[in-house]
């Protein structure tokens, strides 16, 4: 007799795509993705490995789907398959650089995020994220704090009157990392002062402002994403905004590539992560700003860099804000995750903590004095890393750099 | 010789290989089909046919990606792809495709060292690249990988088969009858000539291990040289549409 169980883990598994059935049949489980794996390096637990993801995935798929299965009958779908399979997807940061190690250069991140798709229509999604996810449907946020009080960062950074506009021709969509946590609260200062000072036609979205759908997205809540998707689109779009700009690299990245996915439409405004902005700004002589003589390494944020092609902008604004700029040896498409991303934090903050060290401890043998990123969730990790292991190194988010050497910060 | 053995032979010889098309045909239409009836992605980046091929040169031709993170599971890797490109070229020439003709220009000398001589030290490099390749999977298995059963069943079934070709060439020839000079598998379609009489026994292993793996490879990891290919072109033509 089929279960309920089974039933659902067909209908998800159905939903694996063309090109990803073609790349779980390619894989050869050769383990080159292993080396790089930013949460396998830690843990050395073999479910935490890429190619061994894509094994539990194929043979969960072969299950309902193979030769033998439509011949013999189906499988069953036990409980150790979907304990193990989210046990696998959720120790990952989703920072897709198993894509650039893959011989086949296979587009895992769309594929894990397919896996937890699955394990979250098995009910296996882990209790920490089933909690996340109650918390953005009550509160629009994932960090369960009232709608009301998202522009209370500029009342905590003295923000004069910060605008919110029913038309305006660029939008600031702050994001909730930035929002909401107090280590980013300048970096949304720094944004909000810097188009204040072009004298820019700029609004917030204030409680009209969502999450941008990118935890739901990632935890295989598609619907969720898909009306958050629509809830933000429609705000933008009602206020005329031809521009978005964002400080956040997830609401970057899903805001410019999934939304057009989600919708089945392309929104009418252009997507710009701030620090493109910024480039652009510093490069005509918009502004003009002093450059520190700290010593300042910069960290790709994966889903700004990897996942989002935004590789070169940062590096140019940096060069005119600092003179001594410093590289990881692990950056571009091939940087080392710091681990703030794919909800890692709230399913094993150890492990992401144990990856930010790697990265911190790099910087530090570099000689950094400052250590800068353009995603508040990678901010958010290392503030947490220096913290934890007494790392004397200034985290800092690229903007907030380019607000104190400009004068406004 | 007298018994089942030449019948046997002249199985594999005769009969197999419809048996083998047959099965590859079909097992490639259940893979596309497999492929085929799951959904549409969503969305594809726009395809940029220089970029695609600028990226299946180097990452399946030259396995970029592998050179860079470990030089020597790419030599490994390289080593053993090459001998399968040189292997499967030297058979072309018994299937009627070219000649030894091909090297005379480079005189009598060169021309044997790549007929008859190269072939041999190729045979063995690919033995050992696939020994230390099953070596490796052995070593990481259970840590950094799990294997599926095809992964085993492709490797094990590649390295026999190898291993009778070699010893097909290595063992001393027999007397075998004359018209095994010139194989016919398929009237018209498939025909071998052979230039030296090989060890029979070895010979008709190795056309029966061969078949076999050629039925397989819809169904195995061998697969992947028709789909390998797919991945770096959607790769290369995502570079190119973020400007990387």
């Amino acid at each position: 007799m089929t279960s309920d169980r089974d039933k659902m883990g067909k209908a998800a598994l159905s939903k694996i795509t063309r090109y990803q059935i073609m790349e779980l049949d390619t894989c050869s489980h050769c383990a080159l993705c292993t080396e790089t794996c930013p949460a396998y390096d830690i843990s050395r637990n073999p479910l935490h490995a890429p190619g061994v993801r894509s094994a539990k995935a194929v043979k969960l798929y072969d299950k309902k789907f193979s030769l033998l299965a439509r011949v013999l009958g189906e499988k069953k779908i036990t409980d150790q398959d979907v304990v193990d399979l989210s046990e696998s997807a959720y120790h990952c940061s989703l920072c897709g650089r198993c894509r650039e190690t893959c011989p086949f250069g296979f587009q895992t991140h769309q594929l894990w995020v397919k896996v937890r798709e699955i394990v979250n229509e098995l009910g296996g999604n882990p209790e920490n994220v089933i909690r996340l996810g109650k918390l953005i449907g009550e509160n629009m946020n994932p960090y369960g704090l009232e709608p009301d009080t998202r522009l209370d960062w500029a009342d905590y950074t003295d923000l004069e009157d910060p605008p919110k506009k029913d038309k305006a021709d660029i939008a600031y969509f702050v994001g909730c990392t930035t929002a909401y946590k107090g280590a980013n609260h300048e970096v949304a200062f720094s944004v909000s002062s810097i188009l204040n000072y072009l004298g820019e036609d700029w609004t917030l979205l204030g409680e009209d402002e969502w999450c941008c759908g990118n935890p739901s997205l990632i935890s295989g809540d598609e619907h969720t994403a898909k009306v958050f998707a629509e809830h933000n689109v429609e705000a933008l779009e009602s206020r005329g905004v031809k521009k978005v700009i964002t400080s956040c690299a997830g609401c970057f990245r899903v805001i410019k590539f999934e939304y057009p996915i989600l919708l089945g439409r392309k929104p009418s405004f252009e997507v710009v992560h701030v620090v493109e902005y910024l480039r652009d700004k510093l490069s005509e002589g918009a502004l003009q700003a002093r450059l520190t003589d700290a010593s300042v390494i910069y960290h790709d944020p994966c889903e700004l860099s990897r996942l989002g092609g935004v590789i070169e902008a940062p590096r140019e604004a940096l060069a005119k804000l600092a003179s001594n700029v410093l590289e990881f040896d692990e950056r571009g498409l091939d940087v080392r995750c710091c681990g703030g991303g794919g909800l890692l934090q709230a399913v094993d903050n150890g492990m992401r903590l144990a990856i930010v060290k790697k990265r911190l401890d790099e910087a530090k043998e570099k000689g950094a004095d400052v250590l800068v990123s353009a995603c508040p969730a990678c901010k958010l990790a290392f503030v947490d890393g220096v913290r934890e292991y007494k790392t004397g190194i200034e985290v800092l988010d690229i903007l907030e750099l380019a607000a104190r050497q400009l004068g406004l910060l | 010789m007298s018994g089942l053995l030449p019948l046997l032979y002249a199985f594999f010889v005769e009969k197999l290989p419809y048996v083998t098309v047959v099965v590859f045909s079909i097992g490639m239409a259940l893979k596309l089909h497999r492929w085929l009836s799951a959904p549409r992605e969503p969305t594809t980046p726009k395809l940029n046919i220089i970029s695609s091929l600028k990226y299946i040169f180097l990452d399946v031709v030259l396995f970029r990606k592998t050179f860079e993170r470990d030089k020597a599971t790419w030599l490994v890797l390289f080593l053993f792809h090459g001998c399968i490109a040189g292997i499967l070229f030297g058979h072309m020439r018994g299937f009627y495709l070219w000649s030894a003709s091909l090297f005379y220009p480079l005189g009598h000398w060169f021309t044997d060292f790549m007929v008859h001589t190269l072939p041999i030290y190729v045979g063995w490099v690919f033995i050992i690249t696939q020994i230390l390749l099953l070596a490796r999977r052995h070593r990481l298995e259970g840590n950094q990988l799990t294997s599926i059963t095809t992964d085993y069943v492709t490797l094990v079934l590649l390295l026999a088969t190898s291993i009778v070709g070699q010893g097909m060439r290595i063992f001393p020839p027999e007397a075998i009858p004359a018209e095994v000079y010139d194989i016919v598998f398929i009237p018209g379609f498939i025909m071998l000539h052979l230039e030296a009489v090989p060890s029979y026994h070895w010979f008709h292993i190795h056309v029966l291990m061969t078949q076999l793996l050629v039925m397989y490879a819809p169904f195995s990891k061998l697969i992947h040289t028709i789909s390998g290919v797919i991945s770096p072109a959607i790769y290369g033509s995502w570079r190119k549409q973020y400007d990387i």
